[in-house]
């Protein structure tokens, strides 16, 4: 079974015996953390970045008791605690990550919980840098829930990204009258006013995301996540979130990426799951 | 038994081990043998552990070491329910008693590793679960033990990595060496004051006026914070220049009553110790599969 791997040439159990004969000897005294895999790091150093430290931003924001059981329109401080707790989530993330003296945080995990009365927001990503390079302003430090094999990607293309741009509304569904309940419930008919506010939750959502892109002074969003549908916990309400990372050409033009056609070898079945005990 | 000339690179001898299939030719393309599949356990109770589903006292919690914050009721003396008081708290008994049973778990996998001249063990896993009664927790560690193909070279104290399989060969690779699994808990008990209890159950802000708000909640964001830097820093305490691949950060909250609550992060990790200089590695090239 051992012996040099004929694809790649490297000897992997030469390589592993000498790697454990040579272990207690450390060529770097810089204790960094970060969930990335191994292939993320590898990426990552491909184009000149690194790791540095693992972090993390959470904040909540309380909501006023009866906000979303009766009204109409947009539920404006809901929207407004949804959008605040991001940001300072974020904020947080990125103070965090200046303070390492880390660029940016890439491969955010970001986990949102809205309840009748607060709203939550946590991030844990990776902070990374220029490989040995100095500290930049904290206001240039960046979050981005791209993974750091996309960032790559995406630096190699000749972009950068910026930061995270979110945009959330919450909208009452309209009660139908008595009559058009009792009228309606029979029939196979469209719920106009939920529709409607699926609508308006989505136009104001789209709209406060692509704002939020402008003043970082981005030319546009990758990766978008949608979420929406109703809220468990009030029944005429609907909510509308979309979120991704703000991006811009760092250069003067897009490098072109030339993809190679490869044909793999492997069975359509993955015969080598790399997964550990689970 | 007789060993087929066609695998002689395995040992006579029978074993046992955890792998997939695919992590055990992994292992043997490393040179790496399984010798067993080795187990550490360890019952842990805390009778310090009810401390912290007490009832609340009539002034904050004294004598605590590690993290602590106070919060003042800014209104005076309302009423007898009334919250005068908050409090956040590192609750180091719970964070002792995991990091005790951990260890000793970990610490009785390696003996058996030990015992059967393994240099390392790989593909760790690790659980804990309440056993028999409230406060009782079982720690279980397990993995695979390993040694060199072709060597009697034994270790005192034997590697762990929870990688096993191409991961693991791809850290050797990356010019790494695993040196142990890293797990550690941060416990924050939160005793909410009025103003915390108010803002959690929404009555901190008004619906009803012409221009209802939202509030951070301050107390909850210190805790979360808290206890996130807290199971960072006790990590990176068990690194001594080496470094955390493969983080995985959880944190779990339980609310006992409104804003009373309890924050848990736990942190696991790959420590591996860096034996060569990253090679310049090439730029990524971009493929498309044609299936």
């Amino acid at each position: 079974m051992t012996g040099p791997n004929p694809s790649t040439n490297i000897d992997v159990a030469a390589l592993v015996r000498e790697t454990l004969s040579a272990h207690t000897s450390n060529v770097s005294s810089a204790s960094t953390t970060s969930d990335l895999s191994i292939d993320e790091e590898l990426n990552l150093h491909a184009i000149g970045w690194e790791p540095v430290q693992l972090v993390s931003g959470y904040s909540v924001f309380s909501t006023p008791l009866g906000l979303w059981s009766w009204g109409q329109g947009e539920i404006v401080a809901a929207g407004e605690a949804h959008a605040s707790a991001f940001r300072n989530a974020a904020s947080r993330l990125c103070g965090e990550a200046s303070a390492a003296g880390a660029h940016g945080v890439v491969g955010v995990h970001i986990e949102r919980s809205i309840y009748s009365t607060h709203t939550e927001v946590s991030m844990i990503g990776t902070a990374v840098r220029p490989i040995g390079a100095g500290r930049v302003e904290p206001t240039r430090v960046f979050a981005s829930d791209l993974s750091a094999r996309d960032f790559s990607r995406l630096i190699i293309a000749g972009w950068e990204p910026l930061g995270l741009a979110v945009g959330a509304s919450f909208v009452y569904a309209p009660r139908r009258s008595m009559g058009a309940v009792f009228q309606q419930q029979t029939q196979n008919v469209e719920l106009t006013n939920y529709t409607e506010a699926i609508y308006s939750a989505r136009e104001l959502a789209m709209d406060r995301m692509q704002r939020s892109a402008i003043n970082l002074h981005g030319s546009g969003v990758v990766e978008v996540k949608i979420v929406e549908g109703p809220m468990t916990f009030a029944s005429h309400a609907v909510g509308f979130a979309a979120w991704g990372t703000v991006v811009r050409l760092a250069g003067a033009t897009h490098r072109l990426l030339h993809p190679t056609m490869v044909v793999s070898l492997d069975d359509a079945e993955v015969l080598f799951d790399a997964a550990n005990l689970e | 038994m007789t060993a087929h000339p066609e695998s002689a690179d395995v040992t006579p001898s029978s074993f046992t081990s955890g792998l997939s299939v695919a992590d055990f030719a992994a292992c043997l393309a490393m040179g790496l043998e399984p010798v067993g599949l080795v187990q550490g356990f360890c019952a842990m109770q805390s009778s310090n552990y009810a401390v912290g589903a007490m009832q609340r006292g009539l002034s904050p919690y004294q004598g605590q070491s590690g993290y602590v914050e106070n919060y003042q009721c800014p209104h005076g003396m309302v009423a007898g329910e009334h919250r005068m008081w908050g409090q956040n708290y590192e609750q180091t008994w719970i964070e002792q008693t995991w990091s005790q049973g951990f260890a000793s778990a970990y610490a009785r996998m390696l003996e058996e590793a030990t015992h059967l001249g393994a240099v390392g063990v790989v593909g760790v896993v690790d659980t804990q679960s309440a056993l028999v009664g409230a406060g009782v927790i079982e720690f279980h560690l397990r993995g695979t033990a390993v040694r060199l193909a072709g060597s009697s070279a034994t270790s005192a104290t034997p590697w762990t990595t929870y990688l096993a399989g191409q991961r693991l060969v791809k850290v050797f690779e990356a010019g790494f060496a695993p040196v142990s699994v890293v797990a550690s808990v941060a416990s924050v008990r939160v005793w909410a004051y009025c103003i915390t209890e108010y803002l959690m159950g929404g009555s901190g802000v008004s619906a009803w006026s012409s221009s209802p708000s939202s509030t951070e909640i301050d107390q909850i964001v210190r805790a979360h914070t808290q206890s996130r830097a807290i199971v960072r820093a006790t990590a990176q305490s068990q690194l001594r220049g080496d470094k955390l691949q493969g983080v995985q950060l959880t944190v779990a909250q339980h609310e006992y009553e409104r804003g009373d609550l309890e924050v848990q992060a736990m942190l696991r990790g790959n420590r591996v110790r860096r034996f060569r200089d990253y090679e310049a590695l090439p730029a990524p090239q971009p493929t498309v599969r044609l299936s």
